[in-house]
């Protein structure tokens, strides 16, 4: 288990309800942070995952290292969070 | 089976043997009682069955009692031979590929006559309409309503009645004799009757830079990535409904947008031009321009070079993002391989009644040949196709009845 997940989001990103979808679907909590309503921490967003593009998913694992996963891509997911 | 006649399995949690045994025996369907011999009493009980022999996974079924047995002495136990293996299969009354909205529309009238109906979807439930900022044009919303807004709204209908919508990709489709079966990253199903749904793409340009800088100043996605270009320059490539609307979302954020046509007048619908004029202020139009490259420095986008096919001259437009809207490819790459017929692009082709070349397997929405690329032609066509699944599900029970 993942000691804990961040999600970069937008409010018109669909690919973000399937990222929060299924991290719900793992009971798996995570906490958002919305660029729209925080566009200051966009840069933060793509200093992580090196793109500009949402959702961008950090994943804290219980020995402080990371993964960040771009878009919904459950071929990397499922393997971060497990 | 009576539940005296229930395998069991005696495990534990940390037993690594124990765990795939029990995934063997899920894979094969069979029902069984898991009993965890770190809970008290369990030990005691399975070791008057073994002799007093500690050895897990203990194996049950009927009289017979194994320890730590491998697949193929489960199989015979369980007295599986191929034949009966096959009958377990799982199998469904009707299997969607696809969670657009012509897939959704589909199963809201399937599932709603208690045909049982799973759907698969790689991507996003809802299609490209999803990740569409607004649509103006949905029959019955006066005012219009964002893409997000009106996937959800088919989701929850389609699940009100039982739909099961599960996030995997079906990976190939042949005839197995009544049935049809799919090949699926959950493994393989069966289905009395198929509908391919799944829609299409956007379309890339095949230009240089276009790959080196997907996602870090080349999108196909404006409501996912619009956001990043605030108080920023870009260019959006097409003149189509898509590139026209979502070059509109874009000012939102971007401060000059140089909007890209290739040929001398839009394909956008008239309604879309007049809007796309009261944006004349920050979207330049640029006719008989194609787009040629994607130019970057340090990691970002800095400008597209294109040429004016008129004066055959070079033209440079300093960006910082280019969003490309040139168009749709129909995903029906996993067909490739089967004997469902497509077109010369790709597209599925249908009969009248939407069915396929492959007996019981359908096809509606964008994917299909002479689709109009419409949500509510989708929705409608998926309507259809669930009233033409229905009446091949019944001559099919009517013939295996006989």
């Amino acid at each position: 288990m993942p000691k804990n997940i961040t999600i970069f989001t937008t409010n018109t990103c669909a690919y973000c309800v399937m990222v929060k979808k299924w991290l719900g679907s793992k009971d798996l909590s995570y906490e958002e942070v919305n660029l729209d309503t925080n566009p200051e921490r966009q840069k933060e967003s793509f200093e992580m995952s090196g793109q500009m593009t949402v959702p961008v998913t950090i994943v804290t694992k219980t020995d402080d290292s990371r993964e960040v996963i771009v878009g919904y891509n459950l071929a990397k997911l499922a393997p971060a969070v497990s | 089976m009576s539940t005296t006649d229930t395998p069991i399995v005696y495990g534990a949690e940390w037993c690594g043997y124990c765990n795939s045994l029990r995934t063997f025996l899920d894979s094969l369907h069979v029902s069984y009682d898991y009993r965890n011999v770190d809970d008290k009493g369990i030990e005691a009980e399975m070791l008057a069955k073994t002799d007093g022999k500690y050895l897990i996974p203990t194996f049950q079924s009927g009289d017979t009692v194994t320890q730590n047995p491998d697949q193929e002495k489960v199989k015979e136990i369980l007295g599986m031979s191929a034949d009966t293996l096959a009958e377990k299969k799982e199998t469904h009354d009707v299997i969607i590929v696809g969670a657009g909205p012509a897939a959704l529309a589909s199963a809201i009238y399937t599932t709603r006559e208690d045909i049982e109906t799973v759907l698969f979807e790689k991507g996003v439930i809802g299609g490209l309409a999803a990740i569409t900022d607004w649509v103006d044009n949905y029959p019955g919303f006066p005012e219009g309503l964002a893409g997000l807004d009106l996937s959800e709204g088919l989701r929850k209908q389609a699940e009100r009645f039982g739909a099961d919508i599960r996030l995997g990709e079906v990976l190939g489709i042949e005839k197995s004799e009544d049935l049809i079966k799919l090949s699926t990253t959950d493994g393989d199903m069966y289905a009395k009757a198929v509908l391919i749904a799944t829609g299409s793409d956007y379309k890339r340009l095949g230009i240089p830079g276009e790959d080196t800088y997907y996602g870090r100043g080349v999108h196909f996605c404006a409501t996912c990535d619009g956001a990043f270009y605030r108080d920023k320059r870009l260019v959006v490539v097409g003149g189509g409904n898509s590139a026209v609307q979502e070059a509109i979302f874009l000012t939102r954020f971007a401060t000059k947008i140089d909007l890209l046509v290739r040929s001398d007048k839009m394909r956008a619908s008239e309604i879309l031009q007049h809007e796309l004029d009261k944006h004349a202020e920050k979207i330049t139009v640029h006719y008989n321009t194609t787009t040629d490259e994607i130019v970057g420095e340090n990691n970002s986008v800095v400008k597209v070079i294109g040429t004016n096919t008129k004066t055959n001259k070079h033209v440079t437009f300093e960006t910082d993002g280019v969003f490309i809207f040139i168009g749709l490819k129909p995903n029906t790459v996993f067909l490739k391989k089967s004997n469902v017929k497509l077109d010369d692009i790709g597209m599925v082709t249908t009969d009248n009644e939407l069915e396929t070349s492959m007996k019981g397997v359908f096809a509606a929405g964008d994917v299909r040949n002479g689709a109009t690329m419409q949500i509510a032609s989708a929705t409608g066509e998926g309507a259809t196709a669930a009233l033409m699944m229905r009446k091949y599900l019944e001559d099919l029970e009517r013939t295996t009845s006989l």
